[in-house]
């Protein structure tokens, strides 16, 4: 029987819903497993590991990310926004609350995902947005239990409200 | 002071209380526990759909990771025989022992500290196989001297199943004229977004499997079957569950392995389904070849239905439904909605050398749907009346029921003219046609489909005795409970995995109550705190669970009015149930808050009347007599645009009128048709499980095998009819898998009428890939 050689790691830092975490990892591993397993946020689901179903997004400085495709030690130092940095209290943030309100989701898998792409979207596009916008933004994502129209219904009344 | 009634919660749109923890993060899905001690499983799977294992040779795996091999576990299996006579029993070995059956079949299984570990262990095992000759399809295993996949069996048919009507000759001798065909679906499968995830460990001589399932009571009973152990050795705890729509309403061998490995390595073992292996060993569904003839008069009067139903159903009868549940439930509703009786069938559940066939949303009925929804198109066409006017001809109607189908299911009531009638209105339907129709004759390829359709729904135990399967799924159980602060636990053999069961269970149980849902919680999946029950599938719970619930709920509040009655000195008559508590009816002022009154049974047996008790539960179980179901319709219509070029086919608009009877949340009624519409539209359009001529499995990433996304799905609008159903309590019906059973009949009809300028053709396929649209195409062309 042979051993199986230890392997290598390099010591990152990532500040995840605005606390730093320094942890050492593995030059392979995924920074949907170091959020999920080394630090312990469960909340950013894994639907495929292929980058095709957009459960595991979350915020890597602003900006949309597969976390199931990305190596954690290609975003070393980098800010990161999960599922659970969404609303700062115990309250839910309007998104959040329009989510449950519209019933926009039913197992929740794919919840947290639409969240995080629902945010990039209406933080970066000036509203009220448009069914189709709305569409195309979250095409990346699958849900496979709301038909998408709960989360359409939901994105759009959060537009709305935030153009006032 | 104001005067209080008793509240309505039934048909309150009400947002779900199980929301926040989903939208928080703090959604429980096994694969986000942990336990100290944990170790991750990996599978070796086989890549041959049909070999003998000649050897394994696990020497290369490094110290330290532990493997298992069929040899270890083959006196388990996973065993589901049919009470009917002649079926040939396929038991699903834990690992296979001796011989592969399809491509994805675990052989080995190691265990190390880390899945990535895991991982490049699993890759170590070397197996040498000899492949035999794979059966991939029903005409070759059923084909004269094809290999027998199961060498012990005379052929590879699980078992023939047959009916005919009484009246069946000479209904055919009453028809005229008669349109055919043979009508294929694909194979595909509920694909939830959370794949499979098992974590298994011993506690105090109890094996724990935590296991995302919808039926965590049969999965114990099949792990203890199994393993031979007791039941109440097994603890089974299906936590938050991440969609299942069938595919985990089964028991699988990777269940087995983990409480066989954590019992043998003495630590927890936790394994996670990546995506490639769901497509591979998540059980498949669907597909489904059908050949018939539809009989009927000049009139477009059916007389008659001939059918065969050949059912492709994989390597190994499931747990808990055998390998016949799909056939039968096709041969029992082929009729439909429709009136005629004259019925000859015969089934055909076929074994190949393909992943195991389980359920999926709907079981069967979309396929029904399609062939006897495209067969109707037809004969509307073949005389030359409209498609909505010939479905109205022949409608079951209202003054029919109960009906009995011509396959000998009892439809208990509905609304099935008038659902045509309200979506002829509310649609515009006269316009649109012609609106179309004019598009057409400028060149666009625009069209209209339409079906409708009987959902059996909440069948329990007349069904599934007729069924033939070893357990019959017959009642479901509720166990309510106040504590002394007067709020309400309930605890429900159901699961509840995105139905929003948690919410409605509290709105109907308790409304009987007046306790208002902040102060309800559901409690369900765990087998040491419920009680033994089927669990959630074939669109029952609400019915079965709900109504268990609500007995429950009565039996508490007889005995809060004996108190409160006693406390007040009034008669329990003039008692009110409410949000406060409860009042003298008119004397608001003489009010007992629900608190109160708890404490006092518990805490103040010295305040209360003569031989009442101071407990405040009870439990109730509920099978829904007579045991048939209750029947939900609905009627969808659907408009496409399809692309001449490249076959693709947008869908433009889509409505439903569907009748659940009373409903109990409207906003879930609607979330749940809006999700099994988008999985239909995923069957009408794109899913699809191929298969080489090897079997080998060619769809195994999101990339082949693909679902509707928001830019495929369109805006989806529904109304509502509620017939209550004469049988259920509180005359509400099961819905939950409805939505998925029409939309390929929907999209097949609209696309055959989008091409009918350029020519004649009949679409009886699906999905409706642009390789097929565009064979389509070619065919009208051809016959112009
Ligand atoms: S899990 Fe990352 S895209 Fe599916
Ligand atoms: S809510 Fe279940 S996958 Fe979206």
């Amino acid at each position: 029987m042979k051993e199986v050689a230890a392997e290598s790691r390099t010591e990152i830092t990532l500040t995840v819903n605005g606390v730093a975490h320094t942890v050492q990892v593995s030059p392979r591993r995924l920074l949907a497993d170091v959020l999920r397993d080394d630090i312990g946020l469960k909340g950013t689901n894994l639907g495929c590991e292929h980058g095709y179903c957009g459960a595991c997004t979350v915020l890597v400085d602003g900006e949309t990310v597969r976390s199931c495709l990305t190596l954690a030690v290609a975003v070393d130092g980098a800010d990161i926004t999960t599922v659970e940095g969404l609303s700062g209290s115990d309250e839910l943030n309007d998104l959040q609350r329009a989510f449950q309100e519209a019933h926009a989701l039913q197992c929740g898998f794919c919840t947290p995902g639409f969240l995080i792409t629902a945010t990039e979207l209406l933080d970066s596009t000036e509203g009220p947005l448009t069914e189709q916008q709305i569409r195309e933004a979250i095409a990346g994502n699958i849900c496979r239990c709301t038909g998408y129209v709960h989360i359409v219904e939901a994105i759009r009344r959060v537009s709305e409200a935030r153009a006032g | 002071m104001t005067t209080f009634h008793e509240p309505r919660f039934v048909g309150a749109r009400v947002a779900r209380v199980e929301d926040p923890r989903f939208l928080t993060g703090q959604g429980r899905y096994v694969s986000n526990q942990v336990v100290a001690g944990m170790r991750h499983a990996r599978f070796v799977r086989s890549p041959f759909a049909h070999a003998r294992i000649v050897s394994v040779d696990t020497s290369a795996v490094p110290s330290g990771v532990a493997v298992f091999t069929g040899e270890d576990w083959a006196s388990y299996a996973i065993e589901c025989t049919s009470r009917y006579e002649g079926f040939q029993s396929a038991a699903m070995p834990v690992l296979a022992v001796g011989k592969v059956r399809y491509v994805g079949e675990p052989v080995a299984m190691v265990v190390a500290d880390d899945p990535y570990e895991a991982e490049d262990a699993a890759e170590l095992i070397l197996i040498d196989y000899d492949p035999l000759e794979p059966v991939t399809s029903i005409e070759q295993a059923l084909s004269e001297g094809a290999p027998l996949i199961h060498e012990h069996w005379t052929s590879n048919l699980y078992v023939p199943r047959a009916y005919t009507s009484p009246d069946y000759d000479e209904k055919v001798r009453e028809a005229t004229r008669t349109v055919s065909g043979r009508f294929v679906n694909s194979r595909h499968s509920g694909v939830p977004m959370e794949g499979r995830a098992v974590l298994a460990e011993v506690v105090d001589g109890e094996i724990v499997v935590r296991t995302a399932t919808q039926i965590p009571h049969l999965i114990r009973t099949a792990i203890a079957n199994a393993l031979g152990i007791s039941e109440n050795s097994v603890r089974v705890i299906s936590p938050d569950v991440g969609g299942g729509f069938g595919v985990k309403a089964q028991a699988y061998p990777e269940e087995v392995a983990c409480a066989l490995a954590a019992r043998s390595l003495g630590a927890p073992v936790k394994w996670i389904e990546d995506r490639r292996e769901h497509f591979l060993a998540s059980h498949h569904s669907r597909q489904h070849v059908h050949d018939a003839t539809l009989h009927f008069d000049d009139e477009g009067r059916i007389r008659a239905l001939t059918a065969a139903v050949y059912v492709d159903m994989g390597a190994y009868s499931v747990f808990p439904w055998t390998s016949t549940m799909d056939t039968g439930m096709a041969m029992g509703i082929l009729p439909g909605p429709y009136r005629f009786t004259g019925y000859k069938v015969n089934g055909f559940p076929t074994c190949t050398n393909k992943t195991p066939y389980g359920a999926y949303r709907g079981v069967s009925r979309p396929a029904a749907c399609f062939t006897i929804e495209r067969l109707v198109d037809w004969m509307a066409r073949d005389r030359g009346i409209d498609r909505l006017e010939a479905r109205r001809r022949n409608l079951v109607r209202k003054d029919d029921y109960p009906w009995t189908n011509a396959g000998g299911l009892v439809y208990d009531g509905g609304s099935l003219e008038e659902s045509i009638d309200v979506m002829r209105e509310w649609i515009g339907y006269d316009d649109l046609v012609q609106r179309l129709a004019e598009e057409r004759r400028r060149g666009r390829l625009v069209g209209l489909g339409m079906a409708i359709f009987t959902e059996q729904s909440a069948h329990t135990t007349e069904e599934f005795k007729k069924r033939g399967v070893p357990i019959v799924f017959g009642y479901e159980t509720a166990t309510l409970r106040l504590d002394s602060t007067g709020n309400l636990t309930i605890a429900t053999s159901i699961h509840n995995h995105g139905q929003g069961l948690e919410t409605t269970l509290a709105q109907f149980a308790g409304e009987v109550l007046g306790i208002p849902l902040e102060r309800i919680k559901v409690v369900f999946g765990d087998t040491n705190q419920v009680a033994y029950g089927a669990g959630t599938f074939a669109s029952r719970s609400a019915v079965l669970a709900g109504g268990a619930a609500r007995l429950a709920a009565t039996d508490l509040r007889e005995k809060l009015a004996r108190v409160a009655a006693h406390l007040l000195e009034v008669s329990e008559a003039d008692l009110v149930f409410h949000e406060e508590g409860v009042s003298v009816v008119g004397s608001p002022e003489s009010t007992i808050s629900m608190a109160e009154l708890c404490r006092i049974i518990y805490q103040r047996p010295d305040l209360l009347p003569e031989g009442v008790t101071p407990t405040l539960e009870a439990t109730r179980t509920y099978d829904a007599p007579p045991g048939t179901g209750t029947y939900t319709n609905a009627f969808h219509v659907g408009t496409v645009e399809v692309d001449e070029h490249t076959g693709v086919v947008n869908i433009t608009g889509y409505w439903v009128v569907e009748d659940c009877g009373v409903m109990i949340n409207p906003l879930v009624v609607e979330g749940q048709i809006h999700g099994g519409v988008a999985q239909g539209i995923g069957s009408a359009l794109f899913e699809e499980m191929v298969y080489d001529e090897d079997g080998q499995l060619l769809t195994t990433t999101f990339m082949d095998y693909l679902l509707p996304t928001a830019l495929d799905v369109p805006h989806i609008a529904t109304r509502h009819l509620e017939t209550p159903s004469p049988n259920t309590i509180g005359g509400i019906k099961g819905m939950g898998e409805g939505g998925a059973i029409a939309p390929a009949a929907v999209i097949a009809g609209a696309v055959e009428d989008a091409l009918s300028e350029i020519g004649p053709v009949w679409i009886s396929e699906v999905p409706l890939t642009p390789e097929r649209v565009l064979r389509y195409i070619r065919q009208a062309k051809e016959n112009r």
